[in-house]
């Protein structure tokens, strides 16, 4: 799987940096899981991470306080080492076309096929994390060959395709590819025919659907 | 001043050859890799320390900016640093700075005791684990790291307001959508800013033109 579609080089650096919200973060995870592009990229931005450390100026902690720091770091150099965790992810495991990718596990489960889908709107279904922190982070399958409604986002919206596509006018995309929209983006994917379209999502703010039939929907969507 | 004409591509950034005199503003143009080699091999206590007495500072403001209580800093710092000296034996200067590996062991270690909450998890991509970073098709030779590279003259050489939202988005704990929201700028503009900026400094740390 070669993605097409990356994350923008502004998230990048937001996630690099730990200052992109958790939920956006899960799907950013998720996208590196498969993308050795976007590894890269994010790799580039922690190298400005730390250089910015490095030539910051630093903090002001009073002179007592760094030395009490200073003598309990001393003392502490002869801690046990932790033990590293072992090696995530083998091959044979990500080859698995049930196993979601990793970092879904802790909010959805491991397997594709256990997930249990809520109806939302004919031919729509959803899954919410079970928890999360101030956005939304969910699971949605839509049927094959569907229209969704005309739709822009509040804030952020990253969906990460995991099986099935979907077109719209920023073009098409299959699993692997991220969609990194923002509110200036008012976009209505379509389905492709043949196998329902799966993907994650994270949203920093509710969608905003225009039109009456939108609005009547967003209650139900609860998005 | 519009946003469009503060987000301007044209930098004198560009034109300026750029020569590895370390700058004024480079406090301490030290190779860190070497110290941190030290470390790794004879356990040298000295050099760890000296690592330790200038990079600690640095990172409680970092952890600070990314909204962590200044106890909260420094006992964060205390244990990235503490990673440093347990796992010096995992460094490998070919494959990354020192400055980068601690930024990542720092960010990470916050993130974590962010999610410490029932159901966030540890963040999966394990810092400490340099073997597990894929570099295939960029340049990693030691050489390439070895050069001081002075990002915040960069920086400053950037249009002010990429300089500006670039230290936003590293050192402040806010959303892109509170940075514009913050600056009055529109969220569209402050990422193609973010995103510009990006791909400028992108090239200076990937040590090729």
């Amino acid at each position: 799987m070669t993605p097409c579609h990356h994350l923008d080089p502004s998230t990048v650096m937001a996630y690099a940096a730990g200052t992109l919200s958790l939920e956006l973060g899960v799907v950013v995870a998720t996208h590196l899981s498969v993308c050795a592009h976007c590894r890269r990229q994010v790799r580039d931005a922690e190298r400005i991470g730390g250089l910015l450390v490095e030539q910051q100026q630093a903090a002001t902690i009073d002179a007592p306080r760094r030395e009490s720091l200073r003598a309990a770091m001393l003392e502490r150099l002869d801690d046990a080492v932790p033990a590293l965790p072992p090696v995530p992810q083998n091959d044979a495991e990500s080859a698995d076309p049930d196993r979601l990718p990793k970092p879904l596990h802790p909010y959805f489960g491991p397997s594709l096929s256990a997930l249990k889908w809520r109806w939302m709107a004919p031919g729509m279904y959803c899954i919410r994390a079970r928890r999360s922190g101030g956005g939304s982070l969910f699971m949605l399958k839509i049927a094959a060959g569907k229209s969704m409604p005309l739709h822009s986002h509040g804030r952020s919206e990253l969906t990460q395709i995991l099986q099935g596509a979907y077109s719209d006018a920023l073009g098409h995309f299959a699993p692997g590819d991220v969609a990194d929209l923002d509110s200036d983006v008012l976009h209505q994917p379509v389905t492709v025919p043949g196998v329902p379209c799966i993907c994650v999502a994270a949203l920093d703010a509710p969608l905003r659907f225009p039109g009456w039939l939108a609005r009547k929907l967003q209650p139900l969507v609860g998005l | 001043m519009t946003a469009d004409a503060a987000t301007g591509s044209t930098s004198p950034f560009e034109a300026t050859r750029i020569v590895s005199t370390p700058t004024p503003q480079a406090r301490d143009p030290r190779d860190w890799t070497s110290e941190m080699l030290s470390v790794a091999r004879a356990r040298d206590r000295e050099c760890f320390m000296r690592i330790y007495d200038y990079f600690m500072p640095r990172l409680c403001l970092y952890l600070r900016g990314l909204g962590a209580a200044e106890m909260i800093a420094e006992e964060l710092a205390q244990e990235a640093l503490l990673r440093l000296w347990q796992r010096a034996d995992m460094y490998d200067p070919s494959r990354s700075r020192l400055s980068t590996w601690l930024f990542r062991i720092a960010r990470n270690l916050h993130i974590d005791r962010v999610r410490r909450e029932p159901n966030w998890i540890q963040v999966l991509d394990e810092p400490e684990r340099m073997d597990m970073d894929d570099e295939s098709g960029v340049a990693t030779s030691a050489e390439s790291y070895a050069e001081h590279v002075d990002l915040k003259s960069r920086i400053d050489k950037l249009p002010a307001i990429q300089a500006r939202l670039i230290r936003m988005s590293y050192f402040e704990a806010k959303s892109h959508q509170e940075i514009a929201d913050e600056l009055g700028m529109p969220l569209g503009t402050v990422k193609s800013s973010l995103r510009r900026a990006f791909l400028k400094l992108q090239g200076d740390v990937r040590g090729t033109p």
